[in-house]
């Protein structure tokens, strides 16, 4: 082997990786750096940022204070996450449990609710305005058999920190709704977590003389429990990156009255149409720190809950 | 062997490379001996063929210059552009729609047309365009940005619902709102004690144009500050909250006037949810494409009319307008190809004639008496008479959004504001609100008029 040759091999690995490598720096490292930088200026992406200190940062703290603003956008998100998150949890373990029942076309069922998570998230969004449409909507044709009054969803408004009526529906709860759609992709994991447990388990509990549910409680749900631990920080991440329902079901305003003004659409909205984007970076530094911060607390408590094969990690 | 694959890689990488190459050059439809101007726009559909028509008779009616249009989403329009000026690359010449051009213009985004084209045409269009397209492209005494088609808001109403509600023959005119009122209670049905029709429902986006009917001005120019507190809103907005709380708030979420935005068919006008609408000439369109259908099919044609706003005060103002503008970037390559297209499209200079043409290809509003009383323009509006009362609209006193820095977000506000007021039970102070919105936005437009203090240059050239 020459010098030459000698070199080119040693730099190879690089040379094979530096698409990626190009990729990672220029898309993410550069504006994660950046975006910092500007979170303490005043940028209009227009002119030249000037530095501000933490200004940017007192703000933040003020409207979270007040609810107005970021604090009223980190409320929805919250409210979005805190519904949406475990209803989606329960609803895909519970078909993914369903699904794993040795029946007749099990294949088929399986393909079914797979499905919908496939659908584009434009299509679904505009299919669910339809669906829930207050008047004409197809679920408010049903629950208006049962109730005098049926949701307004998309239209309904829920101001400031308020918890949720029963039945009075409004757009967060839509959103909530909606996501259920897209509750395929978690199923498929569950489903896939769950021809992993050990058969052994079950045939032990049987001889126990387990019940069914007994079976449920004590083997597949804490053989789940890492999954479950998975999915919990992907739903958490997936709620605050919410944007493309958001934005079509809200004509991209947060309508009505801010309501369903979720913080990635906030972060949008103040970066590009109000042109503040040293303000932006910063609400996505406060939004960083607080999925930490929560994603750390969920590490935390995962000792209690989340249990792995041959012990903990 | 390494090497052997390494040399299969770099030959694979440079075809891909020289194909891609060839792609763009073959691509490019400018002519060599002509400059090329890149506009953005964002019409697709019929529009955009109506958009690549007018881009064609340009392009055939020059030697200089050569329009290659680009048709983009409008709803991350406004993020392409800024990205295109910071990284250094804006196109020519962009058409948008939201009431930004003082912003712009005060961030040095945008060229004024003083900067791009002999000053002496510039005056010449000031004076060539109608008051309302002048004023939406004006920003501190300069034009920043030049009007192609008007939006004027009327409204429309069902005939036949509304003179089978009053009995008799429906009035050219409204007299007053008091009349409005009446018509839209009598017009407004339950059947079994459900709602079935609204006769009018206040659209929560439309105080801006309530507000200037009541006389009221939500900006103040003397003192740089913004009124959305003044009292003659104030007072627009509890006559709309006067339909809440006839209506509900129930109701008014239900038959949320958004959903006007609704294209064709879908029109809630044409599908009898309401028997009268507050939209623009846009519509026109829609109504006359359903009457040919019901025609087609031999069926009872619905018939339409349209009422101009009714006068509420002396101060008031005939309506509320705005309309596409043409700006040009700042770092525009070709600034004065961009101000020659931005001629023959609004139809100065002899151009009236093509224009014209184009206003009535998509039902547009001329923006100049020059182009509407030409007799192309004439002969269009003799067969579409519920466009022409727009047109007639829209010479008149007609008031705009502010053009004030910070006017995006000051139009979001006032109409979350209205939405909690519409779409709530619940007793709101709307003198505390008003002057609450009136501070905070005061707050952002300081913020943004203070930043420029720190500013090193008007631009990074």
């Amino acid at each position: 082997m020459s010098v030459g040759s000698k070199g080119l091999h040693r730099w190879s690995p690089w040379l094979f990786i530096s698409p990626w490598l190009l990729g990672l720096i220029v898309l993410f490292v550069y504006p994660f750096i950046a975006s910092l930088v500007w979170s303490f200026t005043e940028y209009d992406l227009l002119t030249s940022p000037r530095f501000v200190g933490v200004d940017n940062y007192k703000r933040i703290a003020r409207e979270f204070i007040r609810g107005e603003g970021f604090g009223k956008a980190l409320w929805n998100t919250f409210y979005f996450a805190a519904v949406s998150i475990p209803l989606s949890t329960v609803m895909a373990i519970g078909l993914a449990v369903m699904l794993n029942w040795k029946v007749r076309g099990q294949a088929v069922f399986r393909t079914l609710f797979y499905l919908p998570s496939m659908v584009p998230m434009v299509a679904s969004s505009i299919l669910w305005l339809w669906l829930l449409d207050p008047r004409d909507g197809m679920v408010n044709g049903v629950l208006a058999y049962f109730y005098e009054t049926p949701p307004l969803w998309f239209q309904g408004m829920q101001e400031g920190v308020s918890l949720p009526t029963p039945f009075q529906f409004g757009s967060k709860d839509g959103l909530a709704l909606m996501s259920f759609w897209g509750v395929g992709n978690f199923m498929l994991i569950y489903l896939a977590a769950l021809g992993d447990i050990d058969a052994s388990l079950y045939q032990a509990a049987e001889l126990d003389g387990a019940g069914r549910f007994q079976k449920f409680r004590y083997i597949t749900l804490p053989m789940l429990s890492p999954i479950i631990f998975f999915n919990l920080i992907l739903g958490i991440i997936q709620s605050v990156q919410a944007f493309t329902q958001v934005y079509i079901v809200s004509e991209g305003t947060g309508q009505p009255a801010e309501s369903s003004l979720l913080i990635s659409l906030q972060l949008f909205l103040t970066a590009f149409r109000d042109l503040e984007m040293g303000y932006a970076s910063a609400i996505a530094w406060a939004l960083f720190v607080i999925l930490a911060t929560a994603t750390w607390g969920l590490f935390r408590s995962s000792r209690n809950w989340v249990h792995y094969r041959g012990g903990r990690l | 062997m390494f090497r052997k694959v390494s040399g299969a890689l770099l030959l694979l990488l440079s075809v891909i490379i020289l194909i891609w190459g060839m792609s763009i050059s073959l691509s490019s439809p400018s002519p060599d001996d002509r400059e090329e101007v890149v506009f953005w726009h964002f019409w697709s559909g019929p529009d955009g063929e109506v958009i690549d028509d007018v881009i064609r008779r340009f392009n055939q009616s020059q030697d200089l210059y050569y329009v290659r249009g680009v048709s983009m989403p409008g709803n991350n329009f406004d993020m392409k552009l800024f990205l295109s000026v910071t990284g250094g690359d804006p196109p020519d010449l962009i058409n948008q729609d939201d009431p930004i051009v003082a912003d712009w213009a005060f961030r040095k985004a945008i060229f004024s047309m003083d900067e791009i084209a002999p000053l002496e045409e510039v005056e010449q269009m000031r004076k060539w365009l109608l008051p309302s397209a002048r004023k939406l492209g004006e920003y501190d005494g300069r034009l920043y940005a030049v009007c192609n088609g008007l939006d004027v808001r009327a409204l429309y109403f069902n005939r036949d619902i509304v003179e089978q509600a009053l009995r008799r023959e429906a009035p050219d005119e409204l007299e007053s709102l008091e009349q409005l009122d009446e018509i839209a209670k009598l017009c407004t049905r339950y059947s079994d004690g459900e709602l079935t029709q609204i006769g009018y429902l206040p659209d929560p986006r439309r105080l801006w144009v309530w507000g200037s009917i009541f006389g009221g001005d939500f900006y103040d120019e003397s003192t740089g500050r913004v009124t959305p507190d003044d009292t003659s809103i104030e007072k627009a907005l509890r006559w709309m909250q006067s339909y809440r709380e006839r209506l509900g708030a129930n109701a008014v979420a239900t038959y949320r006037q958004n959903d006007q935005s609704l294209p064709n068919k879908m029109f809630p006008l044409l599908a009898e949810r309401y028997a009268i609408v507050l939209d623009g000439q846009w519509r026109v369109r829609d109504i006359e494409a359903a009457q040919q259908a019901t025609n087609k099919m031999r069926g009872t044609v619905t018939r339409y009319g349209v009422w101009p706003l009714p006068s509420v005060s002396p101060n008031g103002k005939t309506g509320w307008v705005n309309g596409n503008v043409f700006l040009v970037p700042r770092h525009a390559k070709n600034s004065k190809g961009a101000w020659e297209f931005i001629k023959f499209w609004t139809g100065i200079d002899g151009n009236e004639a093509e224009a014209a043409r184009t206003c009535a290809a998509g039902g547009w509003i001329p923006v100049s008496n020059a182009v509407a009383e030409s007799p192309e323009f004439q002969s269009y509006l003799q067969s579409h008479p519920l466009f022409a009362r727009f047109v007639e609209l829209a010479a008149t006193d007609q008031e705009t959004t502010p053009l004030v820095p910070g006017a995006n977000r000051y139009y979001r506000e006032v109409n979350n504001l209205v939405q909690r007021m519409m779409y709530n039970d619940d007793s709101v102070d709307l003198s505390k609100e008003l002057t609450a919105l009136a501070e905070d936005m005061q707050q952002h437009i300081d913020r943004i008029r203070y930043r420029s203090l720190y500013q090193e240059g008007p631009e990074r050239d």
